[in-house]
């Protein structure tokens, strides 16, 4: 019985995907064989140049905005620091069980440090920034994609905490319902929710035409769309209702008990707040930041409707390969296959985290 | 001290309530918005309104595009909705209860479509529908179809397995002792208490293709999808007046059918906590 499953994944997902590494390794078409022209996937010799060319760029690591980076790395040296990074801040707490917790958290920091921003204007308010020169455009792509990425899914999880905090504990019976009704808009046509930013952030959108109204501005603001800004806050928006539900059930599931001792022991309600429901939550936060996280990296929809050139990500950059203007397919399947790598990685790495979020069980 | 009053004081309570409030309005107000310009007399979508109208929803229906790519879009949903609940049916029962080797890998390699970028299951698709000359498949509404299977998939898996996980071994084991077969221990007993995941995996698997964007910008060909053709339309805002009114009745439809599956979702639960 499981035989079409298999058969048909192993169809339709495996061998794709196998055909997708064979274009990604496949002898250059236009170098030496003629007949590799075709493309037919019969490849009869292999080159990792494709891979080279993309990965092979210094990275820039700028700080506070300078015009001039402020260091110059190879990125296999990058790669591996971000690879360090992750471990040590999820497997901290087995290094040492005292400084375990702070070690996570300091290499956190470290971590998000050069992609988080602040969304705001027409370049992001940031701290440092990784990218690369200008002629390695894809590489570049993937840090602006990462760092994006990153900013939605911390302001996700930062709007999201409230609403799960008052369903678990304001609400009483009606909880069900109103996690219903919240999430109802996930439920709901992506592309209908992301064009409707349109009408908002445009210039004679409704932001703009209110802050025209009341006198606040003479000419409309136009980073509100077709930029980096309203990508973040359109990908906010759209996963913001789905990632309240892990963060509920992990406040749910917090012992009140806990809670009550710690007041009858003489803790303030803000010190119980930092001291239990925040550690407690902490692994359904998590979870939430990945669920946002790991789907946007390879976003396409959203930067294709609300992004305009400046929002442009790297699921752009693929699709240009493909059906877009540039139309190299095996440039297109190195970019592709490095996606699925790092978005398997990550997905490997933090499936604690994700099964934790996603069950509640 | 009631239990409230440990996580929360009062006042802190009130500026909850009040972030909440603001937070739905927000979460509602770009679809509210969408129904509003669906019935604006103009062919910018922008403000202020300037009349209303129903002239949009008579041009939809009226325009063969339109038609045409929402009735693809149905028979698609609907195809890929009874494909991957039987195939997820199988594979799950078959995960249940027999006793086979590499059960572990298997239940691993279903539920891969949830982690691999739909973007790159596009091109991967694309790369094997134009090149690798298999009979049948060329770029167009099956490819796209089995494409939204593959996507589908895990979550039908993942609504029936943990159902039929959960059915008591031994209804199935008296059902046997007393005579009946296999298969009708399958129709009278396990198909009885699942009966509402299927429906549910079937809505899910049918949200999940009447939605989908990104394969269906890569496998088509002139046949359009809904989200497709939208998606196209979408991206020149001078043609996107005309194309909210279908949007907007899409997303009420969207809203029933996410209702009717949590609904059902409930109703299976309930059942099997019965029979249990």
């Amino acid at each position: 019985m499981l035989t079409p499953a298999v058969a048909g994944l192993a169809l339709f997902l495996l061998f794709p995907l196998y055909y997708v590494f064979l274009y990604s390794v496949g002898m250059r078409y236009l170098e030496q064989t003629p007949k590799l022209a075709e493309l037919d996937g019969h490849f009869t010799s292999f080159t990792l140049t494709l891979w080279h060319d993309f990965l092979s760029p210094d990275v820039y690591v700028e700080i506070l905005g300078g015009s001039s980076p402020a260091l110059t790395v190879p990125s296999w040296v990058v790669g591996i620091t971000l690879v360090a990074l992750i471990a040590l801040t999820l497997l901290g707490t087995r290094i040492s069980a005292v400084y375990g917790g702070r070690i996570s958290l300091v290499s956190a920091l470290v971590l998000v440090s050069p992609f988080a921003t602040i969304p705001w204007g027409d370049g992001l308010l940031r701290l440092a920034e990784l990218t690369t020169s200008q002629d390695s455009i894809y590489l570049r792509l993937f840090f602006k994609s990462i760092s994006m990425a990153m900013t939605s899914s911390i302001f996700a999880v930062v709007f999201a905490f409230p609403v799960a905090y008052y369903m678990a504990f304001v609400l009483k019976k009606t909880k069900y319902t109103w996690i219903l009704i919240v999430i109802t808009p996930f439920l709901t046509s992506y592309l209908l929710r992301v064009f409707a930013w349109t009408i908002i952030l445009g210039d004679q959108g409704l932001v703009n035409s209110a802050l025209q109204k009341i006198g606040l501005i003479d000419q409309p603001l136009t980073w509100l769309l077709y930029t980096q800004f309203t990508v973040i806050v359109v990908l906010t928006y759209a996963w913001v209702p789905f990632i309240c539900l892990p963060i509920f059930i992990a406040l749910e599931n917090i012992d009140r008990r806990l809670l009550e001792a710690a007041t009858d022991l003489g803790a303030s309600r803000f010190r119980a707040f930092v001291k239990i429901t925040l550690p407690l939550a902490a692994p359904g936060m998590v979870a939430a930041f990945l669920f946002v996280f790991i789907p946007s990296i390879g976003e396409y929809v959203t930067p294709s409707l609300v992004g305009g050139t400046k929002g442009y990500m790297f699921g752009n950059g693929i699709q240009t390969q493909f059906t877009g203007g540039a139309l190299d397919w095996q440039t297109g399947s190195v970019l592709a296959l490095f996606l699925i790598v790092v978005v398997l990685m990550l997905t490997g790495a933090t499936s604690r985290f994700l099964r934790a979020g996603g069950g509640g069980r | 001290m009631s239990r409230g009053d440990v996580a929360i004081s009062r006042p802190a309570r009130l500026v909850l309530r009040v972030y909440f409030v603001v937070f739905l309005l927000v979460l509602y107000l770009p679809t509210a918005l969408l129904v509003l310009f669906s019935f604006n007399d103009s062919n910018t979508l922008s403000f202020p309104i300037v009349g209303l109208t129903t002239h949009w929803y008579s041009d939809a229906v009226n325009n063969p595009d339109i038609v045409d790519s929402v009735r693809n879009s149905f028979q698609i949903a609907v195809g890929v909705g009874i494909v991957a609940t039987v195939i997820g049916l199988l594979a799950s029962y078959a995960l249940a209860r027999s006793n086979i080797r590499m059960k572990g890998a298997i239940s691993a390699l279903l539920l891969v479509p949830l982690v691999v970028p739909t973007i790159a299951l596009a091109i991967a698709l694309l790369i094997l529908v134009k090149k690798a000359n298999l009979p049948l498949l060329h770029p167009g509404l099956l490819a796209l179809g089995i494409g939204h299977v593959v996507l589908a998939l895990p979550y039908t898996v993942l609504l029936i397995l943990p159902r039929i996980s959960n059915i008591d071994r031994r209804l199935e084991e008296a059902a046997h002792d007393l005579g009946a077969s296999g298969a009708q221990t399958f129709r009278r007993i396990i198909l009885p208490l699942i009966v509402p995941s299927l429906m549910a995996a079937f809505l899910i698997a049918f949200i999940t293709s009447i939605d989908e964007v990104v394969l269906a910008s890569f496998l088509l060909g002139a046949e359009q999808t809904y989200p497709a053709y939208l998606f196209a339309g979408l991206r020149h805002p001078d043609t996107a007046a005309a194309l909210i009114p279908v949007a907007s009745a899409m997303i009420l439809l969207s809203f029933l059918t996410a209702f009717g599956a949590e609904v059902l979702r409930r109703r299976g639960e309930r059942r099997l906590g019965a029979a249990a």
